[in-house]
C-alpha cells in the first residue's frame, strides 16, 4: 500500500525526513535508508531547510522514488513565485511524485545565504489552494491543464506557535484548502500529542506527530531556544542524569511514538540518525500484538 | 514619512573626490524629521567637507525636495542657483528628491543618504517601517495594522509556525505582528474576520515604476 492509500484507509503511517545533499552526491543520502525500505511509508524531502542551499527537492524526490521509496515533496513559498510553484508541481506529478507537503518556509536571512531575495508571493494556505486548484484540472488563472494531476496534499502545524487562535484558524484554513494530512513540529509530551491529534482529526485531516530524538543536553537546549515550551523539564532532567543521553533521548521519543499509536494517524521522524534502531523499532511495533492491527 | 539614513561621512567624501564647488541640498520632509538629512545635517556635513578642503558654495533646503515647484519657482529657483555656483550637488533628500534634482541640473548629483522606508515616528527617536506601498491595501481587514509590511514574509492568512512566545522567527527583537493584530481585532470586536481565507495578493499592482495622475 502507498502512503496515500494507507492514510486514506486510516492505517497508521510512519514518515521520516530526508535532506537533499549540499552538492550532487545523492547516493550517500539514499543508501543509508535501506534498512527502512518497506518500513517507513514515505520520506519527506525538504526544500532547502533552514534556508541553506541544497539540491532541489524535486530531483531528490524522483531519485528516492527510483530507488524504491515513496517521497513526500516539500515545497515552500520562500524561493518561488506562483508561476514557479505551479510549474514545479506539474513537473513533480509528471515524474510520479504525488505526495506534497506545502508550507511557507523559513525566512531567507536565517540561513547561509542571507543576501538572497525572499519571495513569499503566496503563503502556505494559498499554496495549498493552488495545489487543490491543479487537482481540479485548472491553473491558478483558471486555464485548463493538459493532463490531469491528483496530488495528495499535506501541510504542517506547530502547536507551540501563537497566537493560539490564529494558529488554529490557519490550520483550519489549510485543511479547508485541501490538506489531507498534517505533520507537526516535534512534540515531547504525550498529552499534547493526543490533544493535537484530536484537534487535527476534528478539522478533517489526519495527524502525523513530529518526533525528533534528542541526542544530548546541548541539543535539548538548542531546541528550547527555538521553541521554549516544547521541551519538557522531565526530558531535560533525564538527559542531565542519563549515563547515555543519546539513548535516553531516543527511548523518550519511542515512548511517545508508542503512545501515538493509540490516538494518532501516524508519526514523523524528523531525523533519521539511528536507521538500524528505527527499523528495529518499526518491526517491533508491527509485530506487537497490541499495535500490529494499526498498520 | 520616508526615512533616510546619512551615509558615513568618509563615504560621502569619497563620492565627491575630484569636485571643488559643492552645493548641499537637504530636505525638510522625511530627511529632516528623522534627523538624517534636513538642513541641520546639511550644515553639519558642510562643516566636515570644508575641513576636508572642499568649497561648499551653498546649503539649502527647498522644503520638500521631491516637489518640482519647490525646487524651481520663478522668484527664487534653487536649480538656477545650483547651476550658477556649483560643479556638484550633494543631496540629503530621499531617493525621489535626489532624482528630481538630478533630472533638472546639468552637473553630477551625489546622494549623501540611503532611503530606508515609509515609517512612523515615536518620541522623535524611533522610526519603524509601517508601509511598503504594495498598492493593494489590506489594513481595513487587519485592525489597521499591516501584515504585508510588518511581517517579513508578508503573510496575510495568519502567523507562520515561527511565531514563538510572541516573537518573530526572523529577529528575536521583533514582536510577531500577528499578536498585535489579534489583540486589536479582539478589541474592536472583529477577531472572527481573521478566520476567513485571504486570496493571493495582486502583485501586478506594485510593479514599479508606478504613476498617479490627477484628473484636470
Amino acid at each position: 500500500m502507498t502512503f496515500r492509500e494507507k492514510v486514506l484507509k486510516g492505517k497508521f503511517v510512519i514518515t521520516a525526513e530526508v535532506a537533499p545533499p549540499r552538492g550532487t552526491d545523492w547516493k550517500p543520502v539514499v543508501e543509508p535508508l535501506k534498512p527502512l525500505k518497506g518500513k517507513v511509508d514515505a520520506f519527506n524531502v525538504t526544500d532547502c531547510q533552514r534556508s541553506m542551499v541544497r539540491m532541489a527537492p524535486l530531483p531528490m524526490a524522483k531519485l528516492l522514488k527510483d530507488s524504491g521509496y515513496d517521497p513526500i515533496l516539500q515545497l515552500t513559498c520562500r524561493d518561488r513565485n506562483r508561476i514557479a510553484l505551479q510549474s514545479e508541481l506539474l513537473g513533480a506529478y509528471a515524474l510520479g511524485v504525488e505526495n506534497v507537503c506545502l508550507m511557507t518556509g523559513d525566512f531567507t536571512t536565517l540561513g547561509d545565504q542571507p543576501d538572497a531575495k525572499p519571495v513569499f508571493d503566496l503563503d502556505s494556505v494559498q499554496l495549498i489552494e493552488l495545489a487543490s486548484q491543479l487537482n481540479s484540472g485548472k491553473l491558478l488563472n483558471g486555464k485548463e491543464l493538459k493532463g490531469k494531476v491528483n496530488f495528495f496534499i499535506g501541510a504542517v502545524y506547530n502547536p507551540f506557535a501563537g497566537p493560539e487562535i490564529l494558529q488554529a484558524w490557519k490550520l483550519e484554513k489549510k485543511i479547508k484548502a485541501g490538506a489531507r494530512f498534517i505533520q507537526t513540529q516535534p512534540i515531547y509530551d504525550v498529552k499534547l500529542a493526543e490533544e493535537v491529534s484530536s484537534f487535527i482529526y476534528s478539522l478533517g485531516a489526519v495527524p502525523i506527530i513530529g518526533l525528533l530524538p534528542i541526542k544530548s543536553l546541548k541539543m535539548a537546549n538548542f531546541m528550547k531556544k527555538l521553541n521554549p515550551t516544547s521541551v519538557p523539564d522531565s526530558l531535560v532532567k533525564g538527559l542531565e542524569t542519563a549515563k547515555d543521553p543519546a539513548s535516553y533521548g531516543w527511548e523518550f521519543v519511542l515512548n511517545i511514538a508508542r503512545a501515538c499509536l493509540e490516538f494518532s494517524g501516524g508519526i514523523h521522524f524528523m531525523l533519521v540518525g539511528k536507521v538500524r534502531e528505527l527499523a528495529d523499532f518499526i518491526d517491533y511495533l508491527k509485530k506487537h500484538r497490541d499495535y500490529s492491527v494499526k498498520f | 514619512m520616508v526615512t533616510v539614513k546619512l551615509k558615513p561621512l568618509e563615504e560621502i567624501v569619497d563620492s565627491l573626490s575630484g569636485f571643488e564647488k559643492i552645493f548641499i541640498v537637504g530636505c525638510q520632509l522625511g530627511s529632516a524629521r528623522c534627523r538624517n538629512g534636513g538642513l541641520r545635517e546639511a550644515y553639519r556635513v558642510a562643516g566636515y567637507l570644508e575641513l576636508k578642503g572642499f568649497k561648499v558654495v551653498g546649503v539649502k533646503s527647498p522644503g520638500g525636495t521631491c516637489v518640482l515647484d519647490r525646487l524651481d519657482y520663478s522668484a527664487r529657483s534653487l536649480l538656477n542657483e545650483i547651476k550658477e555656483t556649483a560643479d556638484v550637488v550633494l543631496s540629503l533628500a530621499c531617493g525621489a528628491g535626489t532624482q528630481l534634482i538630478a533630472e533638472n541640473v546639468p552637473i553630477p548629483v551625489k546622494t549623501g543618504v540611503t532611503t530606508l522606508f515609509i515609517g512612523a515616528e515615536r518620541e522623535g527617536r524611533y522610526f519603524e517601517e509601517y508601509c511598503i506601498a504594495c498598492g493593494d491595501c489590506v489594513i481595513s481587514d487587519t485592525g489597521g495594522i499591516c501584515p504585508v509590511a510588518r511581517c517579513p514574509k508578508s503573510l496575510v492568512n495568519g502567523p507562520c509556525g515561527g511565531a514563538i512566545a510572541g516573537k518573530c522567527e526572523v529577529d528575536p527583537n521583533l514582536p510577531c505582528i500577528w499578536f498585535k493584530i489579534a489583540q486589536r481585532m479582539e478589541q474592536i470586536g472583529e477577531l472572527e474576520k481573521l478566520r476567513k481565507r485571504v486570496p493571493p495578493k495582486d502583485y501586478s499592482l506594485s510593479v514599479y515604476p508606478r504613476k498617479l495622475v490627477l484628473e484636470e
